[in-house]
Order: C-alpha cells, then sequence, then structure tokens
C-alpha cells in the first residue's frame, strides 16, 4: 500500500507529501459534464469505462451528470467485483472470461447484480452458459467483434453471426448485440486522419448488427470504444453505447484528439536535487509514474523537459530562465502520459478544489487484475 | 488492494487466479545462495536492495542465508519504514531526503534502527543534523558521488571532501562514508565488466582516500548493482555492494546465468482469434513493457508482440501451439517495474503454493 501522509482537508495542494497523484475536482466535472454532454441529444450513450481510473466515487459523478447508459465497463473480473460491492448495477465486463473458478466467481456477481460480458468464441459461450445455469444466474452477452485492435474478438462476418446463433440458442445467456473496440492514436497521428481510419473500423463493427438481424437475431446493443473515437460513433446509426474512460481525467496522449478537455489528474513530485545548473531531479521515477507507453510531461516550467525517469528518479533538464528553477524541496507538476497505467501506481487520489485538498479518494479497484 | 485473494498452501499452479506474481522458491533460493557464496569470507557484503522486492519476508530471508551486511537498502523513506516495521534492524535509504516532513518520519525512525542516508548537499546535511538533534537520534550520513547516471550526487572530489567535512562537524550526524552507482550496458565477459566496474568505481575509491587523507575515518564504502556484484567485491575499499535484481531477474540481466528467472508473471490465454495469435490476461499492469517486452518462459516459437493495458499478444510461430485456458509464465525485462505493480507474492515450489508474502511496501513512493 501506499503510505501517504493523510493531510487534513483544507491543506494547500502544493505542501502534500509527494509524490501524490491528485486529481482537480473542478477539471474533472467539467470534463464530465463536456463529454457526457456529447451523449444529451442523441439515442447514443455514453458507458464509463472506470478502469480508467478504478475510483468508484469517480464512477457514481459520471452516472449522476447524465449522458450515459446507466451502466459502467469493467476489464476484470475484479474490477467487477469491486464496482458490484460499490452499488453499481449494470457492469458490463468487456473482455473474455475462460476460467473455471473465474466463470463461478462472474456467475455468483451475476446473482448480485446485472452483468454482461464479451464472448468471442462458442466453446467459452458453452462453459459460460453452464456456469450461469449451474448459478441460476442470466449473463448478457455481447459478441465481440475484431476491429483493428489485432486482440480478442471474433473474426467479422459469417463467424460472428455463427457465434451469435450459439449464444443466442443457449440457456442462461442473453445475446444482447455485439461489441468492438477501435485502436486509439498512437504518437504523432494526425487527428483528421485518426477520424477516418476509426469511422472505417466502426464500420467493421456495425456490418456485423446489419448480418444478424439479417439471420433473424435482434441486435440491441452496438457497444463500441473508446474516448477517441466517440465523436465519429455518434454519427453512425446504430451505435447504442460508446465505451470511454479516459475523459474525465484526461492524458497526454489524449490531449491532441480532444482539446475541449483538459488533464485534472497530475503528479506532484518534488526537488530532491539540482546537481548541476542544466538538471533537477525529482523524487518522481517510473514506479511512480509508469511511463511504460510514454514519458510524462512537465508542466509549467518554460525551458524544462522532463527527460528520463529512473526507478526512483525522474530527471529534468533545464535550459536558459529554467535553470534557476525547481531547487531542492521545489514541486514539480507532470501531467501523466497514459492515464491507466499511472493509476495503477497509487492507492488514493489526492483530490482538490481551488488548490485546497478536498480528500483521499481510495482506488479502491487498483491491482484487480485477476 | 486485492486483499481477499490468497491461495492455500498446496494449491496447484494451474488453479491460480491470473494474472499474478509467482515467485520458484527454489530459484529464489539458488540466488540467494549465490550471493551468500560469493561473499562468504570476504570483506565485501551485500546490502540487498529492498526496492526490488518490496517485502521484509525476503529481505530477512537474504540476510539469513547470508552473504549480507545485516541490512538493506530502501529507495524512500515510506519504504524504510516498512522495512523497520518488519524487524529489519540497518536500512540505508540510497536517495537524498530534503524535504521536513520527510526527514522527520526518518529521524523518528533513527530511534527504532540503524538509519543511514545518502546526501550530496550541505543544506540538506544541515536540516538532517536539526532534525536528529531536535530528537536527540544520530542519523548516518554517506555521501553520494555521482560516477556515470547523470542523476544525484557530488560532481567531483573536492566538493565530496569538502561535504564531509561539514557533515563530521555537525551534531546528530555520523559520518559513515561514500557511495556511487554505475549502470552499464549489456557486458556478458567478466572480465569487460571487472574493468568497467574498476573504471567507474575509481572515482569513490578516490573520494574515500581524500576524506581519510583529511583524518576523517570511513566504514562504509557503498557500491555497485546487480551487474558488479562479483567483480566490485574484488576492488580494495568497496565494503558493501547494492544489489536487488539479482533476486527475481530479469532478461536485461540475461547474461548473469548464474541466477534463475524466480519472479515471473502467471497468464492465461483467454482467446485464440486467428492462426498464430493468442490474447494473453496480462498486459503492462501487470508485467510492465518499461524497458522491453517480457519474454515467454519455456515456450519455444512463442514471443509477445505486443502488450496493451490488460493484453498480451503473443505471437506463435508454426509448430507453437496455445489454446483458451493455458497458463503461460512472463520473465521481465526489468523487475522491480513488474514487481511495483502486485500486492503480493505467491511463492511456488515444484508448482504448488508453499508461501503468500504481502508486498508490504508496494505503492511507497513516498
Amino acid at each position: 500500500m501506499e503510505r501517504p501522509i493523510f493531510h487534513p482537508v483544507g491543506t494547500p495542494v502544493e505542501q502534500l507529501d509527494t509524490p501524490a497523484l491528485v486529481i482537480d475536482l473542478d477539471v474533472m466535472d467539467q470534463n464530465i459534464r463536456t463529454f457526457q454532454g456529447y451523449f444529451s441529444a442523441t439515442s447514443v450513450k455514453a458507458r464509463p469505462v472506470v478502469t480508467s481510473h478504478l475510483c468508484p466515487q469517480i464512477a457514481r459523478r459520471q452516472l449522476d451528470a447524465g449522458g450515459t447508459v446507466g451502466g459502467i465497463a469493467v476489464t476484470t473480473l475484479g474490477e467487477a467485483e469491486v464496482f458490484a460491492n460499490s452499488g453499481f448495477t449494470d457492469i458490463l465486463l468487456a473482455n473474455q472470461v475462460v476460467t473455471v473458478s473465474k466463470i463461478r466467481r462472474l456467475c455468483a456477481l451475476a446473482g448480485q447484480t446485472s452483468i454482461g460480458i464479451a464472448v468471442d468464441n462458442p466453446d467459452n459461450a458453452k462453459q459460460l452458459s453452464e456456469g450461469a445455469v449451474a448459478a441460476g444466474a442470466e449473463l448478457r452477452v455481447l459478441v465481440e467483434i475484431e476491429a483493428g485492435m489485432g486482440r480478442c474478438g471474433v473474426t467479422p462476418g459469417a463467424d460472428a453471426v455463427a457465434l451469435a446463433q450459439v449464444v443466442d440458442g443457449l440457456p442462461g445467456l442473453r445475446f444482447t448485440g455485439i461489441m468492438g473496440s477501435v485502436p486509439g492514436p498512437k504518437g504523432d497521428d494526425d487527428p483528421s486522419a485518426h477520424e477516418a481510419k476509426s469511422r472505417a473500423n466502426l464500420q467493421v463493427i456495425l456490418d456485423n448488427k446489419a448480418a444478424m438481424e439479417q439471420a433473424g437475431l435482434s441486435v440491441s446493443v452496438v457497444s463500441v470504444g473508446g474516448t477517441h473515437c466517440y465523436a465519429q460513433a455518434i454519427q453512425m446509426p446504430g451505435v447504442t453505447e460508446v465505451r470511454a474512460g479516459r475523459y474525465p481525467l484526461m492524458d497526454h496522449r489524449l490531449k491532441p484528439f480532444l482539446p475541449a478537455l483538459a488533464p485534472a489528474a497530475r503528479i506532484l513530485a518534488s526537488v530532491i536535487s539540482h546537481p548541476i545548473d542544466g538538471m533537477a531531479v525529482l523524487d518522481a521515477g517510473h514506479k511512480a509514474t509508469a511511463p511504460d507507453q510514454g514519458r510524462p510531461v512537465l508542466e509549467g516550467i518554460d525551458g524544462g523537459i522532463a527527460t528520463r525517469f529512473s526507478a526512483e528518479h525522474g530527471i529534468v533538464e533545464l535550459e536558459g530562465d529554467a535553470q534557476s528553477k525547481l531547487n531542492p524541496g521545489d514541486k514539480a507538476w507532470l501531467v501523466p502520459y497514459e492515464l491507466g497505467a499511472t493509476v495503477n501506481q497509487y492507492d488514493y487520489f489526492r483530490a482538490y478544489k481551488n488548490g485546497k485538498l478536498e480528500g483521499f479518494w481510495p482506488i479502491s479497484a487498483r491491482g484487480r487484475l485477476a | 488492494m486485492n486483499e481477499h485473494y490468497r491461495p492455500e498452501p498446496g494449491t496447484p499452479m494451474e488453479d491460480l487466479e491470473t494474472p499474478c506474481l509467482v515467485i520458484d522458491m527454489d530459484d529464489l533460493d539458488h540466488n540467494m545462495d549465490v550471493i551468500a557464496d560469493t561473499y562468504e569470507g570476504k570483506s565485501t557484503k551485500l546490502r540487498g536492495h529492498s526496492k526490488n522486492h518490496k517485502t521484509p519476508a525476503i529481505a530477512h530471508r537474504q540476510i539469513r542465508r547470508g552473504g549480507t551486511v545485516g541490512g538493506v537498502c530502501a529507495a524512500k523513506v515510506s519504504e524504510a519504514e516498512v522495512m523497520v516495521h518488519g524487524g529489519i534492524s540497518s536500512v540505508f535509504i540510497t536517495s537524498e531526503i530534503v524535504e521536513p516532513m520527510k526527514i522527520e518520519r526518518l529521524a523518528a525512525l533513527a530511534d527504532q534502527a540503524e538509519m543511514l542516508v545518502a546526501c550530496d548537499q550541505s543544506s540538506n546535511a544541515r536540516d538532517l543534523s536539526k532534525a536528529a538533534q531536535a530528537r536527540g537520534v544520530e542519523i548516518s550520513v554517506v555521501i553520494e558521488l555521482e560516477t556515470g547516471l547523470a542523476r544525484c550526487g557530488v560532481r567531483d572530489t573536492d566538493s565530496g571532501v569538502a561535504l564531509a567535512k561539514e557533515i563530521s562537524a555537525l551534531p546528530g550526524l555520523r559520518f559513515r562514508g561514500v557511495m556511487s552507482h554505475q549502470t552499464i550496458p549489456d557486458m556478458p565477459d567478466r572480465e569487460d565488466r571487472a574493468v568497467e566496474a574498476a573504471r567507474t568505481i575509481k572515482g569513490v575509491i578516490d573520494l574515500k582516500n581524500a576524506i581519510e587523507g583529511e583524518g576523517i575515518l570511513i566504514d562504509i564504502v557503498s557500491t555497485g548493482e546487480t551487474w558488479s556484484y562479483d567483480v566490485a567485491a574484488d576492488i580494495p575499499g568497496v565494503t558493501e555492494i547494492q544489489g536487488g535484481s539479482y533476486l527475481m531477474m530479469e532478461t536485461h540481466y540475461s547474461y548473469m546465468t548464474e541466477f534463475h528467472y524466480a519472479g515471473k508473471i502467471l497468464a492465461t490465454i483467454i482467446s485464440t482469434p486467428r492462426p498464430g495469435v493468442a490474447i494473453g490476461d496480462a498486459g503492462v499492469r501487470a508485467v510492465s513493457s518499461l524497458s522491453g517486452m517480457p519474454t515467454v518462459f519455456e515456450r519455444p516459437g512463442v514471443t509477445v508482440a505486443a502488450l496493451d493495458s490488460d493484453h498480451a499478444v503473443f505471437k506463435l510461430e508454426s509448430g507453437a501451439s496455445l489454446k483458451v485456458g493455458d497458463q503461460v509464465l512472463l520473465i521481465p525485462a526489468q523487475q522491480d517495474a513488474m514487481v511495483s505493480r502486485w500486492d503480493r507474492f505467491i511463492g511456488l515450489r515444484k508448482g504448488k503454493v508453499e508461501v503468500v508474502w504481502d508486498i508490504t511496501a508496494r505503492g511507497c513512493h513516498n
């Protein structure tokens, strides 16, 4: 566990012990209002993917803000269990669950709350059916379509239709529709080129709905993800929900693609050494930032760039006037490159408003990977 | 934090919920014994770095098996707290501790255990002195010298000597010696490593000699990492080696064949959507891709082609096969990044659970 100092509510945020994962609640709430507002005048609704923050308090704020289907999506069974225990009544586990013990856990959970699950092969569908029947529960099943991720998902077309028919015929399962994820932007992708690519991938998913309906199946849900493709998804008739996770807190990677939203989650670090003019050393290294998919970005110091993250240290290179800044004991702000990986390294968000601490919010589903 | 998942001793690996962090106890004990044997009868000993395992039980196990100074290194004050609360009697914090709140915590720990801390600036030494005096405790201070990492540390011998004089004169502080860190590119040949270690460690030996030339006593010269654990011990003057990666091991050190891959992520195949492709349930959040893709353990022809947040995409060469439900073990490119993502080790011997260790310092960033 983290061993933070639980400062009193009202403590100025810059006085928090570091490294700390900090969220500006006003920015977060504005992001939620802005993004979920996109869904207010359309039949397409958002389904918040809580894997991005793992925090029931944030998920509750998302559902309260409108524009959603009223339910959430998770990635692991452990996350589903945490959120079910936190009172969420419509949970889509947008992933495959294949082992006997996990199917047992999944079906036990389905006895307590409404659970949706993704399926991409008929054998797995049969196992889920047996588990659900044994537990006296019902699972909502979405057939997962491969649409460019190169990951899970049945091949679009005949295979997908055949799988949907298998699911539809199995006891304990309720075939409700299809889901798919489309690849997010990478590095320097051009936003308009990325939009075109997303539209094509979304169409791959939608084509299966038509094919399944032709085969006599009723497809009530077409669930697509993620945050980056919401604008294209909203415009495509047939899509019913957009699974989106990163919009409340944002990260550096997504910023160019959602310019109306601002980073709400940042890492507060302290300078522990300024050994030469051109360099300051921070107390936040890769364990406190998880830069696996990209380095966090230093905010607010012109001429300062975070260039290296070893296990326990972050290195900031300083040019010009910046060389007189970031002295030992000073604070520095880092915007995560990839939110989910960073959140995974912490047990608490330090939530603040107007520069003052509001509270420590538990990242309750952290570490629930199994 | 996954508080409820604690498999019973005797549970076969096949029944474990995945992904999970497993440790092969035979391999762990072997790696510990390599250390014990290497330093037996030598004046140089290991001060194992707890940042690599974050688990007092593992620290105690190495101390019991031998080859150590009887204490550990820690990277952070909170990590040091976990080690002291876990019964370790000497902890060396190998980072500079500068914030007032953290200095207070360090001084409080010094009342419970021998505490050593790295220092590279005189204002910090004065702050440490004030806190130690106020509490009536003694904090041991070790000067860090920069020797190639371009990070913290005094930059030359003269500044090191000046700082040593200042620390020696400060009440509440006990000046103990000098430390340095180095990293090297892959260097499989032991002779090459010996030459590189001698070159990079020379600075810290020079600093030790210069400080002693001023009549100041030194009892600690702490240096090295896993890559130099053996060769640095042959350099006269070195008293302690800081090492931790050797315990779990990582592909980054694949050339150090005397150590075994003990720490791994156990994953399950959840989908085989296309020929030649299988999807596993462990991604970046489970294993990390920090210094490169993880390697699939003992499954020829299977490689990790991509790692998403929660999925591994395996590529299968012809002849290799994986089906839904199969388990796969992944060894990391960088083990400390992997360990930092988990709440417990599941210790397996001959494929069955022997012990479950809480990684109590996981998340100790501050």
